[in-house]
């Protein structure tokens, strides 16, 4: 086993107060990428 | 008044019924088709595979929402297509074939003026000699029923385990054109989480086994994505996750063999190789459901209508991967020849992969197939709800909501382990699901700070957020539609 994830990191991952916050942010992040609107590629002549 | 038919009530089907029935007034006929009594919500399923959440959590009956919600429903399933009627049937018609109750086993026309082609993929196990979910020491995760039978797998072992055994885990894509590594990366990395929790970590070795040629590909040719404050590769991000996790991985892997604990693979080097396992969660290919289709003379014209999965309107033309364009990806699901079908969700024929096709010395392909996750099936599928919607509304043809997988985004929140302060998850997100090269030309065809990775706790939150917020949804509980795809 490679210790690839340092303790410091591992505990901003686990720590539930820091990822409270982590939780608002990314659910408003990803409605805003997903639920942003989506549409064609191809013009139109 | 017209009548829509929907086939399948998987993500796309019951997203296209809902909001055609919310939005189209009652004299217009919603009818769901689909052999299935339940809705499950899918992505679940790995906390079913590991036993922390019952079936019973990600599932409800469908016969009676549709009631109260005047959806028609044949717990039926599709067996072949007439889209012009036939020498009796003036009207395009499908033809589906009870599978319960006093009807079971007889056929019936189903006619539509509009057709949703919702059915999803088959789980091709066939394609793999020997996989077959709980024979071989092979599971799937796929449907609850698999992921049941998963976790009774992997608690015997864990069992045996906790008496001193030591095991092989192999995880991973059972098929050389396998696609939802996704699902089984989730897999992994919970199983391999249980194992900690049931502090028999360090009797197993466990194994990725999959098609990418790196990891982190996903069937979506990897991606360049955010982390923090850095910008990495995704099989960087993913190493660094298997190496933590002290989980070992096997590439460019096609398996083409099952027996009893043994995987058959051949790799990109043409070598023929085995793996042993004492326990598998192997996703199998995916494929059309091989229907057939014929015209008003019941001439055959099932290629006008499939290429495996349903045409519609790709760029099916074949050509080199380095000519690849965002724009061949479909945008309205429409079939080109009866403009009155649609396929959103897995039942569309892709115009190609995503990842770079590759063979191996032996001419063998060994690639992933390109995916269609929950959110792109429930976005196309809305769309083709809507496109009906309008054209019923005005009384011509209306296809103005288009969504192209290149124009288009992906959450991945993958779970890496169950609980509400020691769970953990990985959010991924990709804009677009296609890399589009013209578009972002610099950041491998994709958008960074739209494309971007996480690893934490709310991860397991976000994810358990969304299995809440997806059932409630499917439920068509007050205010449903408020809730994106
Ligand atoms: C284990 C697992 C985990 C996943 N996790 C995620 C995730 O975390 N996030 C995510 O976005 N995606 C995830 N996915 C992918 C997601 O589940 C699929 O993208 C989605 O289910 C596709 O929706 P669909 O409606 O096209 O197909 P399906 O959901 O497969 O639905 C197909 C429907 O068609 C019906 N049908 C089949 N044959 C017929 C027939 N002959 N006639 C009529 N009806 C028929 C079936 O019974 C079913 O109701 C996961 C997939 C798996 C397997």
């Amino acid at each position: 086993m490679t210790q690839r994830i340092s303790k410091y990191q591992r505990f901003k991952m686990m720590n539930p107060i820091i990822q409270f916050f982590k939780f608002i942010y990314l659910s408003i992040k990803i409605m805003v990428i997903v639920a942003g609107g989506h549409g064609g590629t191809r013009k139109i002549n | 008044m017209a009548k829509i038919v929907v086939l399948g009530a998987g993500i796309s089907g019951h997203v296209a019924a809902s909001h055609l029935r919310r939005k189209l007034p009652k004299e217009h006929e919603v009818v769901v088709v689909s052999p299935n009594s339940n809705y499950q919500w899918i992505p679940s399923n790995i906390w079913v595979g590991i036993g922390r959440m019952k079936s019973e959590k990600i599932l409800f009956p469908l016969a009676p929402l549709y009631k109260r919600k005047h959806i028609g429903y044949k717990q039926a399933k599709a067996v072949s297509f007439y889209p012009e009627g036939d020498q009796n049937e003036q009207k395009p018609y499908v033809l589906a074939e009870y599978v319960f109750g006093e009807q079971k086993g007889q056929q019936e026309k189903i006619t539509y003026d509009y057709l949703i082609n919702a059915t999803g993929p088959k789980l091709n196990f066939e394609a793999t000699e020997g996989l077959i979910p709980g024979k071989n020491k092979t599971y799937s995760v796929c449907t609850y029923t698999h992921a049941d039978h998963a976790w009774e797998g992997l608690k015997a072992l864990i069992e045996q385990m906790k008496q001193g055994k030591k095991a092989r885990i192999l995880i991973g894509t059972g098929h050389a054109k396998a696609t939802c590594q996704g699902a089984a990366f989730e897999y992994i990395l919970n199983v391999e989480e249980e194992l900690r929790k049931h502090k028999v970590r360090d009797m197993a070795e466990v194994t990725w086994i999959s098609n990418e040629y790196q990891l982190g590909d996903f069937g979506m040719d990897g991606m360049l994505l955010s982390y923090g404050s850095m910008t990495m590769k995704s099989h960087e991000m993913i190493e660094m996750i298997f190496e933590d996790r002290d989980i070992k991985w096997i590439l460019g892997a096609g398996v083409n063999k099952i027996e009893d604990g043994v995987a058959h693979y051949e790799n990109l080097e043409g070598e023929q190789k085995s793996e042993l396992y004492d326990f598998a969660m192997l996703i199998p290919s995916f494929s059309g459901h091989g229907f057939k289709a014929f015209n008003k003379n019941e001439n055959d014209i099932t290629e006008k209508l499939f290429k495996g999965f349903m045409i519609v309107d790709a760029n099916y033309t074949p050509k080199p991967y380095e000519e690849w364009s965002v724009q061949d990806w479909p945008e309205t699901y429409q079939n080109p020849t009866y403009k009155n079908i649609f396929a959103p969700g897995i039942a569309f024929a892709p115009p190609h992969s995503i990842s770079k096709p590759r063979k191996s010395k032996n001419g063998t392909e060994i690639f992933p197939a390109p995916p269609r996750t929950g959110m792109p099936s429930g976005i196309t599928a809305k769309l083709v709800a809507e496109n009906i919607i309008d054209t019923i509304k005005n009384g011509q043809e209306s296809l103005s909501h288009k969504g192209s997988m290149g124009n288009m985004g992906a959450a991945c929140i993958a779970s890496a382990g169950f609980g509400m302060t020691t769970g953990s998850g990985v959010s991924i997100t990709t804009y677009p699901i296609v890399p589009d090269y013209e578009k972002y030309p610099e950041t491998q065809g994709r958008k960074l700070g739209k494309t971007f990775g996480e690893i934490g706790l709310a991860g397991h939150w976000l994810k358990l957020a969304l299995h809440h917020a997806f059932i409630y949804k499917a439920k068509m509980r007050p205010f449903w539609w408020l809730i994106p795809e």
